[in-house]
Protein backbone atom coordinates (compact mmCIF):
# COMPACT_ATOMS: atom_id res chain seq x y z
CA UNK A 1 0.00 0.00 0.00
CA UNK A 2 1.14 3.73 0.35
CA UNK A 3 3.84 2.52 2.49
CA UNK A 4 5.94 0.43 -0.34
CA UNK A 5 5.22 2.97 -2.42
CA UNK A 6 6.35 6.39 -0.48
CA UNK A 7 10.06 5.92 0.82
CA UNK A 8 11.08 5.74 -2.83
CA UNK A 9 8.99 8.09 -3.66
CA UNK A 10 11.10 10.12 -1.16
CA UNK A 11 14.14 9.23 -2.40
CA UNK A 12 13.94 10.13 -6.17
CA UNK A 13 12.18 13.49 -4.80
CA UNK A 14 14.35 14.76 -1.88
CA UNK A 15 17.50 12.55 -2.18
CA UNK A 16 19.10 14.81 -4.18
CA UNK A 17 19.18 17.60 -2.00
CA UNK A 18 21.04 16.05 0.94
CA UNK A 19 23.73 14.22 -1.78
CA UNK A 20 23.96 17.91 -3.28
CA UNK A 21 24.97 19.14 0.11
CA UNK A 22 27.68 16.36 0.35
CA UNK A 23 29.15 17.00 -2.61
CA UNK A 24 29.26 20.52 -1.92
CA UNK A 25 30.80 20.31 1.26
CA UNK A 26 32.80 17.20 0.87
CA UNK A 27 34.70 17.82 -2.25
CA UNK A 28 36.63 21.14 -1.07
CA UNK A 29 37.96 19.24 2.68
CA UNK A 30 39.37 16.38 0.22
CA UNK A 31 41.35 18.49 -1.89
CA UNK A 32 42.52 20.89 1.22
CA UNK A 33 43.64 17.91 2.75
CA UNK A 34 45.16 16.21 0.36
CA UNK A 35 46.37 19.85 -0.89
CA UNK A 36 48.18 19.88 2.29
CA UNK A 37 50.05 16.84 2.34
CA UNK A 38 51.82 17.74 -0.65
CA UNK A 39 52.41 21.49 0.17
CA UNK A 40 53.80 19.79 3.99
CA UNK A 41 55.89 16.99 2.06
CA UNK A 42 57.65 19.90 0.24
CA UNK A 43 58.12 21.89 2.89
CA UNK A 44 59.89 19.13 4.30
CA UNK A 45 62.50 18.60 1.93
CA UNK A 46 62.78 22.20 1.94
CA UNK A 47 64.09 22.30 4.82
CA UNK A 48 66.39 19.26 4.54
CA UNK A 49 67.74 21.46 1.30
CA UNK A 50 68.21 24.52 3.47
CA UNK A 51 70.23 22.11 6.02
CA UNK A 52 71.99 20.78 3.56
CA UNK A 53 72.98 23.70 1.48
CA UNK A 54 73.87 25.66 5.02
CA UNK A 55 76.17 23.43 5.79
CA UNK A 56 77.62 22.75 2.61
CA UNK A 57 78.53 26.83 1.98
CA UNK A 58 79.65 27.08 5.83
CA UNK A 59 77.06 29.03 6.74
CA UNK A 60 77.07 28.01 10.12
CA UNK A 61 79.95 26.28 12.07
CA UNK A 62 79.63 22.39 12.25
CA UNK A 63 80.35 22.94 15.84
CA UNK A 64 76.71 24.38 15.66
CA UNK A 65 75.41 22.86 12.74
CA UNK A 66 76.50 19.67 11.78
CA UNK A 67 76.16 18.57 8.15
CA UNK A 68 73.51 15.68 7.36
CA UNK A 69 75.73 13.69 6.51
CA UNK A 70 77.49 13.72 9.79
CA UNK A 71 74.43 13.72 11.40
CA UNK A 72 73.85 10.15 9.54
CA UNK A 73 77.08 8.71 10.52
CA UNK A 74 76.40 9.13 13.94
CA UNK A 75 73.77 7.82 13.63
CA UNK A 76 74.87 4.86 12.55
CA UNK A 77 77.81 4.95 14.97
CA UNK A 78 75.38 5.42 18.18
CA UNK A 79 72.67 2.59 16.69
CA UNK A 80 75.75 0.24 16.48
CA UNK A 81 78.25 1.49 19.35
CA UNK A 82 76.55 3.61 21.49
CA UNK A 83 76.84 6.53 23.24
CA UNK A 84 76.49 7.50 26.67
CA UNK A 85 76.31 3.91 28.20
CA UNK A 86 73.67 3.08 25.55
CA UNK A 87 72.89 2.03 21.97
CA UNK A 88 70.36 4.07 20.39
CA UNK A 89 67.57 1.78 20.45
CA UNK A 90 68.61 1.18 24.41
CA UNK A 91 67.99 4.56 24.78
CA UNK A 92 65.13 4.90 22.74
CA UNK A 93 63.10 2.16 24.30
CA UNK A 94 64.02 3.10 27.66
CA UNK A 95 62.17 6.43 27.28
CA UNK A 96 59.37 4.93 25.03
CA UNK A 97 59.01 2.34 28.22
CA UNK A 98 58.69 5.09 30.91
CA UNK A 99 56.27 7.13 28.51
CA UNK A 100 53.94 3.54 27.82
CA UNK A 101 53.78 3.16 31.41
CA UNK A 102 53.24 6.63 32.22
CA UNK A 103 50.33 6.43 29.57
CA UNK A 104 48.97 2.94 31.03
CA UNK A 105 48.71 4.28 34.34
CA UNK A 106 46.81 7.89 33.17
CA UNK A 107 44.11 6.01 31.40
CA UNK A 108 43.92 3.38 34.11
CA UNK A 109 43.59 5.89 37.40
CA UNK A 110 42.42 9.09 35.00
CA UNK A 111 39.61 6.96 33.24
CA UNK A 112 37.33 5.41 35.74
CA UNK A 113 38.18 8.85 37.81
CA UNK A 114 37.23 11.39 35.58
CA UNK A 115 34.18 9.11 34.86
CA UNK A 116 33.59 8.97 38.42
CA UNK A 117 34.02 13.01 38.45
CA UNK A 118 31.77 13.56 35.73
CA UNK A 119 28.94 11.41 37.28
CA UNK A 120 29.01 12.75 40.70
CA UNK A 121 29.07 16.35 42.06
CA UNK A 122 31.04 14.91 45.27
CA UNK A 123 33.58 13.55 44.03
CA UNK A 124 33.93 16.41 41.01
CA UNK A 125 34.10 19.05 43.82
CA UNK A 126 36.72 16.66 45.79
CA UNK A 127 38.88 15.55 43.49
CA UNK A 128 39.15 19.14 40.92
CA UNK A 129 40.93 20.88 43.64
CA UNK A 130 44.06 18.87 44.15
CA UNK A 131 44.65 17.84 40.27
CA UNK A 132 43.47 21.55 39.06
CA UNK A 133 46.21 22.66 41.73
CA UNK A 134 49.29 20.35 40.54
CA UNK A 135 47.73 20.47 36.73
CA UNK A 136 48.38 24.40 36.83
CA UNK A 137 51.76 24.00 38.20
CA UNK A 138 55.11 23.34 35.30
CA UNK A 139 55.94 19.79 35.99
CA UNK A 140 59.68 20.70 36.41
CA UNK A 141 58.60 22.40 39.04
CA UNK A 142 58.26 19.40 41.31
CA UNK A 143 60.64 17.01 39.54
CA UNK A 144 62.53 18.44 42.03
CA UNK A 145 60.26 17.12 45.03
CA UNK A 146 59.90 14.09 43.84
CA UNK A 147 63.38 13.90 43.60
CA UNK A 148 63.72 14.01 47.15
CA UNK A 149 60.85 12.07 47.78
CA UNK A 150 61.49 9.22 45.60
CA UNK A 151 64.95 9.52 44.81
CA UNK A 152 66.81 9.54 41.37
CA UNK A 153 65.51 6.09 39.91
CA UNK A 154 62.91 5.44 37.65
CA UNK A 155 60.11 6.07 40.11
CA UNK A 156 60.13 9.39 40.24
CA UNK A 157 60.43 9.82 37.10
CA UNK A 158 57.55 7.66 36.05
CA UNK A 159 55.59 9.28 38.89
CA UNK A 160 56.01 13.08 37.17
CA UNK A 161 54.97 11.58 33.91
CA UNK A 162 51.86 9.71 35.56
CA UNK A 163 51.27 12.70 36.92
CA UNK A 164 51.51 14.54 33.39
CA UNK A 165 49.57 12.08 31.68
CA UNK A 166 46.70 11.39 34.15
CA UNK A 167 45.41 14.99 34.66
CA UNK A 168 44.20 15.73 31.03
CA UNK A 169 42.96 12.14 30.55
CA UNK A 170 40.60 12.29 33.99
CA UNK A 171 39.63 15.96 32.71
CA UNK A 172 38.67 14.76 29.24
CA UNK A 173 37.01 11.80 30.69
CA UNK A 174 34.73 13.99 33.39
CA UNK A 175 34.18 16.51 30.45
CA UNK A 176 32.98 13.45 28.12
CA UNK A 177 30.36 12.52 30.28
CA UNK A 178 28.87 15.91 31.21
CA UNK A 179 28.91 16.48 27.21
CA UNK A 180 26.58 13.84 26.68
CA UNK A 181 23.29 15.27 25.22
CA UNK A 182 20.24 15.25 27.48
CA UNK A 183 18.40 13.60 24.85
CA UNK A 184 19.96 10.77 24.20
CA UNK A 185 19.88 10.18 28.05
CA UNK A 186 16.24 10.74 27.78
CA UNK A 187 15.79 8.54 24.85
CA UNK A 188 17.86 5.62 26.42
CA UNK A 189 15.49 6.18 29.68
CA UNK A 190 12.29 6.13 27.47
CA UNK A 191 13.40 2.66 26.21
CA UNK A 192 13.80 1.11 29.51
CA UNK A 193 17.66 1.46 30.27
CA UNK A 194 18.76 0.94 33.94
CA UNK A 195 21.60 3.01 35.22
CA UNK A 196 24.09 0.46 34.60
CA UNK A 197 23.06 -0.03 31.07
CA UNK A 198 23.00 3.78 30.38
CA UNK A 199 26.09 4.01 31.74
CA UNK A 200 27.96 1.33 29.71
CA UNK A 201 25.49 1.44 26.55
CA UNK A 202 25.44 5.37 26.20
CA UNK A 203 27.27 7.55 28.86
CA UNK A 204 30.85 5.82 27.95
CA UNK A 205 31.02 5.44 24.04
CA UNK A 206 29.54 8.79 24.09
CA UNK A 207 32.68 10.19 26.52
CA UNK A 208 35.21 7.98 24.04
CA UNK A 209 35.66 10.55 21.88
CA UNK A 210 36.65 13.01 24.43
CA UNK A 211 38.80 10.90 26.39
CA UNK A 212 40.86 10.04 23.09
CA UNK A 213 41.41 13.88 22.55
CA UNK A 214 42.77 13.80 26.40
CA UNK A 215 44.67 10.97 25.71
CA UNK A 216 46.10 12.90 22.50
CA UNK A 217 47.64 15.56 24.99
CA UNK A 218 48.48 13.40 27.20
CA UNK A 219 50.72 11.94 24.99
CA UNK A 220 52.06 15.86 24.12
CA UNK A 221 52.11 16.68 27.86
CA UNK A 222 54.15 13.08 28.64
CA UNK A 223 56.61 13.36 25.49
CA UNK A 224 57.72 17.26 26.83
CA UNK A 225 57.78 16.14 30.23
CA UNK A 226 59.90 12.83 29.53
CA UNK A 227 62.29 14.09 27.56
CA UNK A 228 62.88 17.14 30.55
CA UNK A 229 62.90 15.16 33.23
CA UNK A 230 65.93 12.73 31.16
CA UNK A 231 67.73 15.92 31.05
CA UNK A 232 67.82 16.91 34.77
CA UNK A 233 68.02 13.21 36.12
CA UNK A 234 68.81 9.99 34.43
CA UNK A 235 71.37 6.98 33.46
CA UNK A 236 69.09 6.36 30.04
CA UNK A 237 66.79 7.80 27.64
CA UNK A 238 66.78 9.80 24.68
CA UNK A 239 66.82 12.88 26.93
CA UNK A 240 69.53 11.76 29.13
CA UNK A 241 72.09 11.05 25.65
CA UNK A 242 71.33 14.48 23.90
CA UNK A 243 72.38 16.20 27.78
CA UNK A 244 75.59 13.75 27.62
CA UNK A 245 76.07 15.09 24.27
CA UNK A 246 75.88 18.51 24.54
CA UNK A 247 78.50 18.27 27.50
CA UNK A 248 80.91 17.16 25.20
CA UNK A 249 79.72 19.48 22.50
CA UNK A 250 78.76 16.78 20.27
CA UNK A 251 76.01 18.60 18.07
CA UNK A 252 75.81 16.10 15.76
CA UNK A 253 74.83 13.13 18.37
CA UNK A 254 72.17 15.53 19.71
CA UNK A 255 70.72 16.17 16.08
CA UNK A 256 70.65 11.88 16.16
CA UNK A 257 68.31 12.92 19.28
CA UNK A 258 66.23 15.43 18.45
CA UNK A 259 65.53 13.60 15.41
CA UNK A 260 64.73 10.40 16.87
CA UNK A 261 62.49 11.85 19.09
CA UNK A 262 60.53 14.07 16.65
CA UNK A 263 60.48 10.64 14.89
CA UNK A 264 59.05 9.57 18.46
CA UNK A 265 55.94 12.19 18.26
CA UNK A 266 55.60 11.93 14.70
CA UNK A 267 54.82 8.00 15.24
CA UNK A 268 52.56 8.58 18.42
CA UNK A 269 50.60 11.52 16.64
CA UNK A 270 49.98 8.36 13.69
CA UNK A 271 48.91 5.68 16.41
CA UNK A 272 46.49 8.38 17.20
CA UNK A 273 45.16 9.05 14.62
CA UNK A 274 44.97 5.44 13.55
CA UNK A 275 43.04 4.77 17.33
CA UNK A 276 40.51 7.33 16.33
CA UNK A 277 39.20 6.06 13.01
CA UNK A 278 39.22 2.67 15.12
CA UNK A 279 37.64 3.60 17.86
CA UNK A 280 35.26 6.65 17.19
CA UNK A 281 34.75 6.89 13.42
CA UNK A 282 31.84 8.82 13.76
CA UNK A 283 33.47 11.67 16.09
CA UNK A 284 32.46 15.14 14.59
CA UNK A 285 29.65 13.22 12.40
CA UNK A 286 26.52 13.46 14.80
CA UNK B 1 -5.74 4.67 28.38
CA UNK B 2 -3.64 7.48 29.71
CA UNK B 3 -5.07 9.74 31.99
CA UNK B 4 -3.71 12.97 32.93
CA UNK B 5 -5.67 15.10 36.12
CA UNK B 6 -4.83 18.25 37.23
CA UNK B 7 -0.74 18.11 35.64
CA UNK B 8 1.09 21.50 36.89
CA UNK B 9 4.32 21.92 36.29
CA UNK B 10 6.01 25.20 38.00
CA UNK B 11 9.73 26.46 37.46
CA UNK B 12 10.89 28.93 39.14
CA UNK B 13 12.42 32.03 36.81
CA UNK B 14 15.77 33.85 36.92
CA UNK B 15 13.93 36.36 38.66
CA UNK B 16 12.57 34.32 41.78
CA UNK B 17 9.22 34.14 40.19
CA UNK B 18 7.23 31.18 39.58
CA UNK B 19 6.61 30.33 35.38
CA UNK B 20 3.38 27.80 35.64
CA UNK B 21 4.44 25.99 32.00
CA UNK B 22 1.50 23.63 32.84
CA UNK B 23 -1.21 24.90 34.79
CA UNK B 24 -4.36 21.96 35.78
CA UNK B 25 -4.42 20.35 32.74
CA UNK B 26 -6.39 17.16 32.50
CA UNK B 27 -6.56 15.21 29.07
CA UNK B 28 -7.31 11.65 28.07
CA UNK B 29 -5.55 9.80 25.71
CA UNK B 30 -7.64 6.80 24.69
CA UNK B 31 -6.56 3.35 22.94
CA UNK B 32 -6.63 4.40 19.35
CA UNK B 33 -6.79 7.42 19.26
CA UNK B 34 -3.90 10.56 18.06
CA UNK B 35 -3.99 13.13 20.27
CA UNK B 36 -2.28 16.49 19.07
CA UNK B 37 -1.79 18.92 21.14
CA UNK B 38 -0.93 22.65 19.10
CA UNK B 39 0.11 25.86 20.23
CA UNK B 40 2.73 28.58 19.92
CA UNK B 41 6.12 28.43 21.49
CA UNK B 42 6.26 28.37 25.29
CA UNK B 43 2.34 26.98 25.51
CA UNK B 44 3.45 24.02 27.77
CA UNK B 45 2.85 21.63 25.32
CA UNK B 46 6.55 20.12 25.36
CA UNK B 47 6.03 20.32 29.15
CA UNK B 48 3.24 18.34 28.67
CA UNK B 49 4.96 15.43 26.58
CA UNK B 50 8.02 15.62 28.61
CA UNK B 51 6.25 14.90 32.48
CA UNK B 52 3.92 11.70 30.46
CA UNK B 53 7.39 10.53 29.33
CA UNK B 54 8.63 11.17 32.96
CA UNK B 55 11.72 13.51 32.02
CA UNK B 56 10.10 16.11 34.26
CA UNK B 57 8.11 15.91 38.11
CA UNK B 58 4.76 17.13 37.76
CA UNK B 59 4.16 19.67 40.64
CA UNK B 60 0.96 19.15 41.35
CA UNK B 61 -1.85 16.68 40.02
CA UNK B 62 -1.07 13.01 38.54
CA UNK B 63 -0.60 10.84 34.85
CA UNK B 64 -2.06 7.36 34.97
CA UNK B 65 -1.51 4.89 32.28
CA UNK B 66 -3.56 2.01 32.50
CA UNK B 67 -4.01 2.85 36.06
CA UNK B 68 -0.34 3.02 37.09
CA UNK B 69 1.15 6.28 38.29
CA UNK B 70 3.70 7.60 36.15
CA UNK B 71 6.73 9.14 38.20
CA UNK B 72 10.09 8.20 36.01
CA UNK B 73 10.39 7.40 32.55
CA UNK B 74 10.33 3.79 31.03
CA UNK B 75 10.14 1.31 28.33
CA UNK B 76 5.45 1.29 28.72
CA UNK B 77 6.15 4.94 26.83
CA UNK B 78 7.96 5.27 23.50
CA UNK B 79 9.17 8.78 22.61
CA UNK B 80 10.14 10.68 19.39
CA UNK B 81 12.36 13.46 19.55
CA UNK B 82 12.45 16.41 17.29
CA UNK B 83 16.49 16.07 17.33
CA UNK B 84 17.85 13.30 16.01
CA UNK B 85 19.01 10.90 19.22
CA UNK B 86 20.43 7.65 17.25
CA UNK B 87 23.80 6.74 18.42
CA UNK B 88 26.84 6.89 15.96
CA UNK B 89 28.32 4.37 17.03
CA UNK B 90 25.30 1.56 16.28
CA UNK B 91 24.27 0.62 13.35
CA UNK B 92 20.78 1.77 12.10
CA UNK B 93 19.42 -2.08 12.75
CA UNK B 94 21.30 -2.02 16.27
CA UNK B 95 19.63 1.83 17.47
CA UNK B 96 16.32 0.37 16.25
CA UNK B 97 17.41 -3.00 18.66
CA UNK B 98 18.23 -0.50 21.33
CA UNK B 99 14.70 -0.76 23.44
CA UNK B 100 14.96 -5.06 23.07
CA UNK B 101 18.20 -5.03 24.02
CA UNK B 102 17.61 -3.58 27.64
CA UNK B 103 14.01 -5.45 27.89
CA UNK B 104 17.25 -8.59 27.59
CA UNK B 105 15.78 -10.16 24.24
CA UNK B 106 18.97 -11.96 22.62
CA UNK B 107 20.77 -10.27 19.78
CA UNK B 108 19.59 -12.58 16.85
CA UNK B 109 15.76 -11.95 17.86
CA UNK B 110 15.94 -8.23 18.60
CA UNK B 111 18.13 -7.92 14.75
CA UNK B 112 15.11 -10.11 13.21
CA UNK B 113 12.84 -7.26 15.38
CA UNK B 114 14.16 -4.69 14.56
CA UNK B 115 14.97 -5.67 10.53
CA UNK B 116 10.48 -5.94 10.41
CA UNK B 117 10.46 -2.45 11.80
CA UNK B 118 12.55 -0.86 9.72
CA UNK B 119 10.98 -2.77 6.72
CA UNK B 120 7.72 -1.39 8.27
CA UNK B 121 9.01 2.36 8.07
CA UNK B 122 10.62 1.64 4.14
CA UNK B 123 14.61 1.64 5.54
CA UNK B 124 15.20 -1.64 4.74
CA UNK B 125 17.88 -1.72 2.96
CA UNK B 126 19.50 0.87 5.46
CA UNK B 127 19.63 -1.66 8.29
CA UNK B 128 23.84 -2.28 8.43
CA UNK B 129 24.29 1.77 7.74
CA UNK B 130 25.84 4.01 10.42
CA UNK B 131 22.92 6.75 11.11
CA UNK B 132 25.45 9.49 9.88
CA UNK B 133 24.97 8.50 6.59
CA UNK B 134 21.49 8.76 6.49
CA UNK B 135 19.61 12.11 5.71
CA UNK B 136 17.60 13.91 7.87
CA UNK B 137 13.96 12.12 7.21
CA UNK B 138 15.69 8.68 7.30
CA UNK B 139 16.67 9.29 10.50
CA UNK B 140 13.45 9.97 11.93
CA UNK B 141 12.31 7.29 10.62
CA UNK B 142 14.96 4.94 12.41
CA UNK B 143 13.97 7.02 15.63
CA UNK B 144 9.84 5.71 15.48
CA UNK B 145 11.29 2.30 14.39
CA UNK B 146 12.81 2.58 17.59
CA UNK B 147 10.14 3.90 19.57
CA UNK B 148 8.07 0.89 18.34
CA UNK B 149 10.16 -2.06 18.55
CA UNK B 150 9.34 -2.17 22.09
CA UNK B 151 5.84 -1.79 21.64
CA UNK B 152 5.30 0.57 24.07
CA UNK B 153 1.95 1.65 25.17
CA UNK B 154 1.91 5.09 23.94
CA UNK B 155 4.11 7.02 21.21
CA UNK B 156 5.23 10.58 22.51
CA UNK B 157 6.21 12.20 19.57
CA UNK B 158 7.88 16.01 20.44
CA UNK B 159 7.53 17.78 17.43
CA UNK B 160 9.40 15.16 15.77
CA UNK B 161 8.85 16.56 12.09
CA UNK B 162 9.48 20.34 12.52
CA UNK B 163 13.05 19.96 11.42
CA UNK B 164 12.33 18.34 7.68
CA UNK B 165 11.93 20.23 4.64
CA UNK B 166 8.26 20.11 3.59
CA UNK B 167 8.22 17.20 1.56
CA UNK B 168 9.77 15.19 3.30
CA UNK B 169 7.62 16.03 6.36
CA UNK B 170 4.64 15.54 4.14
CA UNK B 171 5.91 11.60 3.55
CA UNK B 172 6.62 10.98 7.26
CA UNK B 173 3.43 12.60 8.13
CA UNK B 174 1.87 9.62 5.69
CA UNK B 175 3.74 7.16 7.19
CA UNK B 176 2.36 7.95 10.77
CA UNK B 177 -0.66 8.01 9.78
CA UNK B 178 -0.50 4.41 7.88
CA UNK B 179 1.48 3.15 11.05
CA UNK B 180 -1.17 4.27 13.35
CA UNK B 181 -4.20 2.98 11.02
CA UNK B 182 -2.09 -0.82 10.88
CA UNK B 183 -1.32 -0.93 14.88
CA UNK B 184 -3.90 1.51 16.24
CA UNK B 185 -1.21 2.61 18.80
CA UNK B 186 -1.83 5.81 21.02
CA UNK B 187 -0.11 8.74 20.43
CA UNK B 188 0.31 12.10 21.69
CA UNK B 189 1.69 14.14 19.07
CA UNK B 190 3.01 17.74 19.49
CA UNK B 191 3.23 20.31 16.92
CA UNK B 192 3.00 23.83 16.48
CA UNK B 193 1.91 23.81 12.99
CA UNK B 194 -2.01 23.42 12.77
CA UNK B 195 -1.94 22.05 9.37
CA UNK B 196 -0.49 19.10 10.68
CA UNK B 197 -2.61 18.72 14.03
CA UNK B 198 -5.38 18.96 11.96
CA UNK B 199 -4.17 16.17 9.27
CA UNK B 200 -3.20 13.42 12.08
CA UNK B 201 -5.08 14.00 15.08
CA UNK B 202 -8.03 12.31 16.38
CA UNK B 203 -8.43 14.65 18.71
CA UNK B 204 -6.66 18.39 18.43
CA UNK B 205 -6.12 20.40 21.88
CA UNK B 206 -4.90 23.91 21.71
CA UNK B 207 -2.70 25.10 24.16
CA UNK B 208 -2.43 28.62 24.78
CA UNK B 209 1.00 30.01 27.08
CA UNK B 210 1.48 31.77 30.42
CA UNK B 211 -0.03 29.54 32.23
CA UNK B 212 -0.16 26.64 30.09
CA UNK B 213 -3.28 25.47 29.68
CA UNK B 214 -5.95 23.53 26.97
CA UNK B 215 -7.83 26.29 25.84
CA UNK B 216 -9.87 24.12 23.40
CA UNK B 217 -10.70 20.75 22.21
CA UNK B 218 -11.42 19.22 18.77
CA UNK B 219 -12.56 16.24 17.42
CA UNK B 220 -11.43 15.21 13.77
CA UNK B 221 -11.52 12.29 11.43
CA UNK B 222 -8.89 13.45 8.75
CA UNK B 223 -6.28 10.91 9.93
CA UNK B 224 -8.02 8.07 8.78
CA UNK B 225 -8.86 9.50 5.46
CA UNK B 226 -5.07 10.71 5.29
CA UNK B 227 -4.00 6.53 6.10
CA UNK B 228 -6.30 5.27 3.56
CA UNK B 229 -5.67 7.57 0.65
CA UNK B 230 -2.21 8.89 1.61
CA UNK B 231 -3.49 12.29 -0.26
CA UNK B 232 -3.20 15.30 1.75
CA UNK B 233 -4.39 17.36 -1.12
CA UNK B 234 -8.43 16.64 -0.93
CA UNK B 235 -7.94 16.79 3.13
CA UNK B 236 -6.42 20.10 3.02
CA UNK B 237 -8.96 21.64 0.89
CA UNK B 238 -11.87 20.32 2.54
CA UNK B 239 -14.20 23.33 4.10
CA UNK B 240 -14.42 21.83 7.21
CA UNK B 241 -10.44 21.36 7.48
CA UNK B 242 -10.25 25.10 6.57
CA UNK B 243 -13.23 25.94 9.10
CA UNK B 244 -11.44 24.12 11.78
CA UNK B 245 -7.71 25.64 10.73
CA UNK B 246 -9.16 29.08 10.77
CA UNK B 247 -11.07 28.69 14.31
CA UNK B 248 -7.69 27.30 15.66
CA UNK B 249 -5.52 30.04 14.06
CA UNK B 250 -8.15 32.61 16.03
CA UNK B 251 -7.49 30.47 18.85
CA UNK B 252 -3.88 30.84 18.94
CA UNK B 253 -3.49 34.23 17.60
CA UNK B 254 -5.78 35.90 20.75
CA UNK B 255 -3.46 38.24 22.89
CA UNK B 256 -3.09 36.15 25.62
CA UNK B 257 -4.75 36.92 29.27
CA UNK B 258 -7.94 37.15 27.58
CA UNK B 259 -9.66 33.99 30.02
CA UNK B 260 -9.84 30.59 28.68
CA UNK B 261 -12.73 28.30 27.21
CA UNK B 262 -12.42 24.66 28.53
Amino acid sequence: MTLAADPRAVFTHVQPAPKLRRQLTNEPIKSVSSGTLLISTITLLALLALWFVATQLGWASPLFLPSPAEVLTQFHAVAIDGYADGTLIQHTLASLGRILVALAIGVVLGVPLGLLMGLNRWIRGTLSVPIGLYWGLPPLAYLPLLIIWLGIGESSKIVLLSLSTFAPICFSAQAGVRSVPAERINAALSLGATRLRLFTNIILPSALPEILTGLRIAVAAGLSCLVAAELIAARSGLGYMIMSAANFLSTDVVFVGLILIAILAFLFAIGMRWLERKLVPWKGKI
Amino acid sequence: MLQIRDASVTFPASDGSAVHALDHVSLDIAPDSIVVAVGASGCGKSTLLNAIAGFLPLTEGSIMLDGEEIDRPGGDRGVVFQKDTLLPWASVVDNVALGLKFAGVAKTARRERARELLDLVGLADFADKPPYELSGGMRQRVGLARALATDPKILLMDEPFGALDSLTRETMQQLLASIWARTGKQILFITHSIEEALTLGTTVVVMSPRPGRIVARFEAGFVREFAETGDIGPILSDPNFIQLREEIRALIHRPAGKGTLQ
